[in-house]
């Protein structure tokens, strides 16, 4: 009782060193992983986990938004730039998809015409109250010669009248200068489409009894010898009979946009010599 | 009584704190065993129930949360306690330099411990760790334990006003570590 008494401790030490090998040994042997006790401690410590992870990812969040605010200004500053760069390209991408579309439309209109074209791009536009004219990239060097007519998808846009070693003017058929032999498609009635300014025409010269209403297309003649036949002009906006003259008076829309042009062909020959 | 009431309490504390920090210091790759430092400093603190008992607990519930075999952890645990409360009638505790070595060594060799045993018993095949985990695992240790050794004091110093001994330990047949 005596040796007990004076060494509890050592022997309590003693039993708990000796359990821990039995546990030991025990476990190294039938232990799968799925014991009580590890579920009750995993339990238990679980909210002691939560609550200080809690506590530390607070502080490291909180750290973090301080070292992030301190670099952030530069940062900002950084994006800011790519941003605009990034704009920058955007537009190019756009631009040039824009283009493609444009193009695959006018060699649509080269395909289904037979006739040789030089494709130009439109450099300036002047189309004012007096003259509505724009100035293309091609000139005499390309092959073009003054009265060649031009086209645009989806139809007739003008004539050359100043063609020089690298650029030419063209006359739109919306000036009021010029003057374009037409026929009305349904009927086949023949007038002269003369320009009346920006989108707007007239056809002339047809009697008051013929048969023309809104919507009617206009093709060239061919007649004239500058434009070939069977270009889309127009359409018929307005139809009025005035009586004391011998002539209907008819407003027609033309079916280019001039104001969005930016390629163009040029009908360099009659026939398609390229093909 | 309360000291054997809380312990459970203290080492579930404990042991979550340091999994939490070692995630978020060395993103898991690394422990920070700051139970395995309170086992010293039991060492040198309690006494042998006492002591025993929480290298027991600590080492269960470390056992229960990380180790593949329960019992691995309670028994290195109890080995370092007894191993520190022996070493501490014979070396005083004031020296930061004999800490830190001594934290060092116990960690290292509880590193080396601990792969020798999964070699040899789980066929784990983990000794290629020795140089880039239980290596910087020890180094961490040694440079923590002078650090929870100094912070401990200055508790014991704030709740007793003086630094607190067992009462086993207040003989005078020690040798002391002092320079």
């Amino acid at each position: 009782m005596f040796f007990f008494r004076n060494y509890k401790s050592l022997i309590l030490v003693t039993l708990i060193f000796i359990f821990a090998l039995i546990m030991l040994s025990y476990n190294v042997k039938y232990d799968k992983g799925e014991g009580i006790f590890r579920k009750i401690v995993l339990e238990a410590v679980a909210p002691f986990q939560s609550f200080s992870h809690f506590i530390v990812k607070s502080v490291d969040d909180s750290w973090e938004r301080y070292v992030t605010l301190v670099g952030l200004v530069e940062k900002n500053k950084q994006l800011a730039k790519t941003i605009h760069e990034l704009k920058a390209e955007l537009l190019i991408y756009k631009e040039g998809y824009l283009e493609a579309k444009r193009l695959r439309t006018l060699l649509a209109l080269r395909e289904s015409l037979d006739y040789a074209f030089v494709a130009a791009r439109v450099i300036a536009k002047k189309q004012t109250a007096l003259s509505k004219t724009i100035v293309i990239d091609k000139g005499s060097f390309d092959g073009l010669k003054t009265g060649m007519p031009v086209v645009a998808p989806p139809g007739l846009v003008g004539r050359l009248i100043n063609v020089s070693w690298n650029v030419s003017k063209v006359l739109l058929i919306t000036d009021e200068n010029s003057n374009v032999d037409a026929i009305l498609y349904r009927t086949r009635v023949q007038g002269i489409f003369s320009g009346a300014g920006l989108h707007e025409g007239k056809l002339k010269y047809i009697t008051k009894n013929q048969d023309v209403i809104r919507g009617d297309t206009i093709i060239s003649s061919g007649m004239g010898g500058v434009f070939p036949k069977g270009l889309l002009i127009g359409q018929v906006k307005n139809v009025e009979k005035q009586d004391k003259e011998l002539f209907l008076k008819i407003d027609v829309t033309t079916f280019v946009d001039f104001s969005k042009l930016e390629e163009v062909l040029v009908l360099v020959s009659e026939e398609n010599e390229g093909k | 009584m309360a000291y054997y009431l809380l312990l459970p309490l203290l080492s579930l504390l404990v042991i979550a704190l340091q999994t939490v920090l070692a995630d978020i210091i060395f993103l898991g790759r690394l422990a920070i065993e700051i139970s395995f430092i309170v086992v010293i400093y039991a060492g040198f603190r309690l006494d042998l129930a006492k002591g025993a008992l929480l290298a027991f607990v600590f080492g269960f519930v470390l056992d229960c949360l990380t180790s593949p075999v329960i019992g691995l952890f309670t028994v290195i645990y109890i080995l370092v306690f007894l191993c520190s409360f022996i070493l501490s009638f014979i070396l005083d505790i004031e020296k930061i330099h004999f800490i830190a070595l001594f934290g060092f060594l116990c960690a290292l060799t509880k590193e080396i411990f601990v792969i020798i045993f999964y070699n040899l018993v789980l066929n784990f095949d983990t000794v290629m760790n020795i140089p880039f985990i239980c290596l910087p695992q020890a180094i961490i240790i040694g440079l923590l334990t002078p650090l929870f050794f100094y912070l401990m004091r200055r508790l014991e110093v704030f709740f007793y006003g003086k630094p607190f001994h067992r009462t086993e330990r207040t003989g005078d047949s020690r040798i002391s570590a002092k320079i």
